[in-house]
């Protein structure tokens, strides 16, 4: 038995209202806040300051009020991502030259000094990546990311970035995923009320393609009518890009947007420049042996 | 009277997928005073929408000119001022609504003006308040009801405060109750704020409303005039494949059977008053009950039994909802059944138990015989023998060819080709369509009416014993419905038993043999028709309405005309009667 309701309720970024003081940041600020963090920890070569770092991003957590088991959840996600990245280390950096002090050799495999130090490194830092991109999405409506955004892209305008356009797309594709995601369940039931079987052998992906089709014909066509008709109401109600247009929705940064970013840019000075040897390792080409 | 729309012999032709010239509208000649309201009726293909879309110069002419007030549509510097100053509202809410947040949506149209943004913010409460949802202002567009978006997508209009209102069958996907709400907004707007109407509709009571009513067909208006001197032309009207409102109809039955009652009649008040003219001594007497129908001998086991049935939906998650709470229901072999209520009531989702794709989180559901929790049951067979044919079919239609599609079913069962062939062939023959002329017609090339017969075609190819019908007739125009109900009917005298959805309770009220109300995820009344329907305020409770003749009777009864409300619910019981009661009670 297919469980079709789980379906309609497709989620992007689940969204976990509490009503916290992260909640209401400005959702330009926690972008800008982010993106900084990110910054910060992408050029980061200590264990330390990646574990320090990792406690942040829990503090953040914690003041979002995000309950611990939708973290798990996300972090579960990342498992995949973690485990290609811990094999791939393994194997490779253990014969990078210069690995320092070797602790272990076993066929394949040798652990040094060097790269078990960037396995715990990429390791946090992964984690941390997830949480905190979670915590994004988690504290902010799609619909307040994709008018962030757009109003942080706004003064690229004028060197011809579509800001208005792109944020539009966004949240006309946001806009139509309930619709789409109901459609298909309703086309997968009419269809299997005639006998289809829909899914077919995980060996035989020609089988499978072939058997898609009657769900995905109905479904295309439904969504180039529906791409059609949007255009037409979207022309009806005048709409034009351009300059020519104004805005309803208009962020206001407030004293505490401005804090959260100020606080996230002391982090990422303190976390690239001092007291770690962060400068040097930037210098020596961090991008090629970490992440 | 100053013209806000003028049209002077307007042409249009396209060309079609296949390369022909379609000539859309030929000739048509139109001219709108601001503060009017004008309907325009036809049926499926007569070129409404086309004409409607020349209002806002959507579509530009091939040949001759449209002007809204001093504006003429081919002008492209005047489109902006144009589509400011004509608003319109197309069918389908889900794809006019442009935002993911209510309000911003409603925004969208002043955005695209430049309206600056204080006056903007003024516009959308007030665009917000004119249609009623204040309240759901930051709610998501896809969590409101059918009729809620469409008044979302009114205010959207009102925000770029129009002169013209346009509705191009904006009523048509909604269901009585949605249709009711935008229509309230559509009168109001008229009458208080003296905003110009065009509305494009196939439902024949909603021309009650307009000041003028227009028919088209084949592109061109080929009649026109008030509401009552239009609705007199019956047969004229059922020639072009339109019909008289319920009301009208029921008065010209009367007519026929009694000549000194006016034929042209339009809404209930009429209707009571012409019954009170030609009364002496109110009220009339009862008709003699109707011997109750003997009760068919109940030999054979019913088709379909569901006993306590409940279901969740995200039943293991926090979101988990119960929209099944206590359903039963008996479908007899060889019944048909109607089962009615209000969107929301769980309908849909009972449906989808019948043939198993759902299952019952409680209760349980036996079919011909087959209880469908029992371990190992073949769901398969279960689909094979309990036909479900969804609302709006024609989407889940996927062949190139009409044969092809049909033969989706059968092929699945793995019959042999022979078979298959056959099976297409009576199928086709059931829903009135001619295997050799249409089996190898493009799927997307057919009017909606014979899509939906298709669709149709390919549930019946799997033969099924029983077939479950959501809203069949759904967004059809009347000379398209009553050709499906006929084939709907005719199937019933083959012996299959049928389930039918539907929000139209004159239709209900023709076909069925018993009905089942459901409320809130439970049954709340079932029996036959004359039980269901002789409890008005219950009916009223749910959000449903009483057929229009039962109607008729009550409202009569209210008046003090009738001595008591008949149970009766067809328009031709309804008609017998007050004919019988009226001429035996006439002054000598």
């Amino acid at each position: 038995m297919y469980n079709f309701d789980l379906l309609r309720n497709v989620t992007i970024g689940q969204y976990i209202p509490t009503g916290s003081v992260i909640h209401r940041l400005d959702p330009r600020a926690k972008i800008v806040g982010a993106a900084l963090l990110i910054l910060a920890i992408s050029f980061n070569q200590s264990v330390v300051a990646n574990l320090l770092f990792l406690g942040v991003v829990l503090v953040i957590t914690a003041l979002a009020r995000i309950p611990f088991g939708y973290i798990w959840r996300g972090f579960l996600l990342g498992l995949p991502v973690l485990a290609v990245v811990f094999t791939m280390q393994l194997l490779f950096l253990g014969w990078a030259d210069d690995g320092g002090q070797v602790y272990l050799t076993w066929g394949w495999l040798r652990f040094t000094r060097y790269s078990l130090h960037l396995i715990a490194i990429s390791l946090i830092r992964i984690t941390a990546f997830i949480f905190l991109t979670s915590l994004v999405t988690m504290t902010a409506t799609t619909t307040e990311l994709a008018h962030g955004v757009e109003q942080l892209l706004t003064p690229l305008r004028r060197f011809g970035v579509p800001s208005h356009e792109l944020a539009l797309i966004v949240t006309i594709s946001l806009r139509f995923v309930p619709t789409l995601a109901e459609e298909v369940e309703r086309i997968m039931k009419a269809q299997m009320s005639r006998g289809a079987d829909l899914g077919g052998s995980y060996w035989r992906p020609d089988k499978t393609v072939r058997g898609l089709l009657p769900l995905l014909v109905p479904l295309f066509l439904g969504a180039f009518r529906r791409a059609e008709e949007l255009v037409l109401a979207m022309e009806a109600r005048g709409y034009v890009s351009g300059d020519s247009r104004t805005t309803y929705v208009q962020l206001r940064a407030r004293p505490l947007d401005y804090l959260a970013v100020i606080l996230a840019a002391l982090l990422t000075i303190l976390l690239i420049w001092s007291p770690f040897p962060a400068l040097r390792a930037l210098l020596a080409g961090v991008g090629i042996h970490g992440l | 009277m100053t013209p806000i729309l003028r049209i002077e012999n307007l042409h249009h032709t396209y060309a079609a997928a296949n390369g022909a010239a379609v000539h859309a509208l030929r000739g048509v000649n139109l001219t709108v005073a601001a503060g009017e309201y004008v309907t325009i009726l036809g049926h499926n293909g007569s070129g409404k929408s086309t004409l409607a879309k020349h209002l806002n110069a959507l579509l530009l002419p091939s040949q001759g000119d449209v002007w809204v007030k001093a504006w003429n549509t081919r002008e492209r510097r005047h489109h902006r001022a144009i589509r400011a100053a004509v608003g319109m509202v197309f069918q389908t809410p889900d794809n006019q609504i442009v935002a993911t947040i209510v309000e911003e949506d409603v925004a969208f149209g002043p955005e695209n003006l430049g309206v600056p943004r204080a006056e903007m913010l003024r516009r959308v409460e007030d665009a917000l308040a004119q249609v009623e949802l204040t309240d759901y202002r930051h709610r998501a567009p896809h969590l409101l009801s059918g009729g809620q978006k469409q008044r979302v997508c009114i205010a959207g209009v009102l925000a770029m405060q129009p002169q013209v209102l346009v509705l191009d069958e904006s009523t048509a996907m909604l269901d009585p109750q949605g249709r009711q709400e935008v229509l309230a907004v559509v009168r109001r707007l008229h009458r208080e704020q003296g905003v110009t109407v065009v509305a494009i509709t196939h439902f024949m009571h909603e021309a009650l409303d307009a000041d003028r009513v227009l028919v088209m067909d084949q592109g061109a208006i080929v009649l026109e005039g008030t509401p009552r001197a239009l609705f007199r032309q019956t047969d004229r009207l059922r020639a072009l494949h339109l019909d008289v409102p319920p009301i009208t109809a029921l008065a010209q039955q009367i007519h026929a059977r009694l000549p000194a009652f006016p034929p042209d009649v339009l809404t209930l008040p009429e209707l009571v008053d012409a019954v009170a003219h030609l009364t002496a001594t109110p009220p009339l007497p009862a008709p003699p009950l109707p011997l109750p129908a003997a009760p068919a001998a109940q030999d054979a086991p019913p088709a379909i039994q569901v006993e306590h049935l409940a279901h969740d939906y995200m039943l293991g998650t926090p979101l988990a909802v119960r929209a099944l709470h206590d359903v039963s229901l008996t479908v007899p072999t060889g019944g048909i059944v109607g089962i009615l209520g209000h969107t929301g009531s769980g309908k849909s989702t009972v449906v989808q138990h019948l043939n198993g794709l759902l299952a019952a989180h409680g209760g349980r559901v036996v079919v011909l015989g087959r209880d469908l929790a029992a371990h190992g049951v073949d769901l398969r067979a279960v689909r094979r023998d309990v036909g479900l044919v969804f609302q709006f079919p024609e989407a889940q239609l996927f062949e190139r060819f009409v044969g092809d599609d049909i033969a989706f079913g059968p092929r699945n069962l793995g019959l042999p080709r022979e078979e298959v062939r056959a099976r297409v062939r009576r199928a086709m023959t059931a829903v009135g369509l001619d295997f050799d002329e249409f089996k190898d017609r493009q799927t997307f090339a057919l009017s909606g009416g014979q899509r939906r017969r298709v669709a149709l075609a390919g549930v019946l190819a799997l033969e099924p014993r029983v077939l479950v019908l959501d809203e069949p007739t759904a967004g059809l125009d009347p000379a398209a419905r009553r050709q499906l109900l006929a084939h709907i009917l005719a199937l019933h005298g083959q012996g299959i038993t049928l389930v039918l959805i539907s929000h139209n309770m004159d239709e209900l009220a023709a076909l069925c043999d018993h009905l089942v109300v459901l409320a809130q995820g439970r049954t709340a009344l079932d029996g036959p028709p004359t039980r269901v329907f002789a409890d008005a305020r219950a009916l009223a409770a749910w959000g449903l309405e009483l057929p229009a003749p039962t109607a008729a009777l009550a409202a009569l009864h209210d008046a003090g005309l009738l001595a008591s409300a008949p149970p009766l619910y067809t328009v031709a019981q309804v008609a017998d009667y007050l004919a019988q009661a009226l001429a035996s009670a006439r002054p000598a």
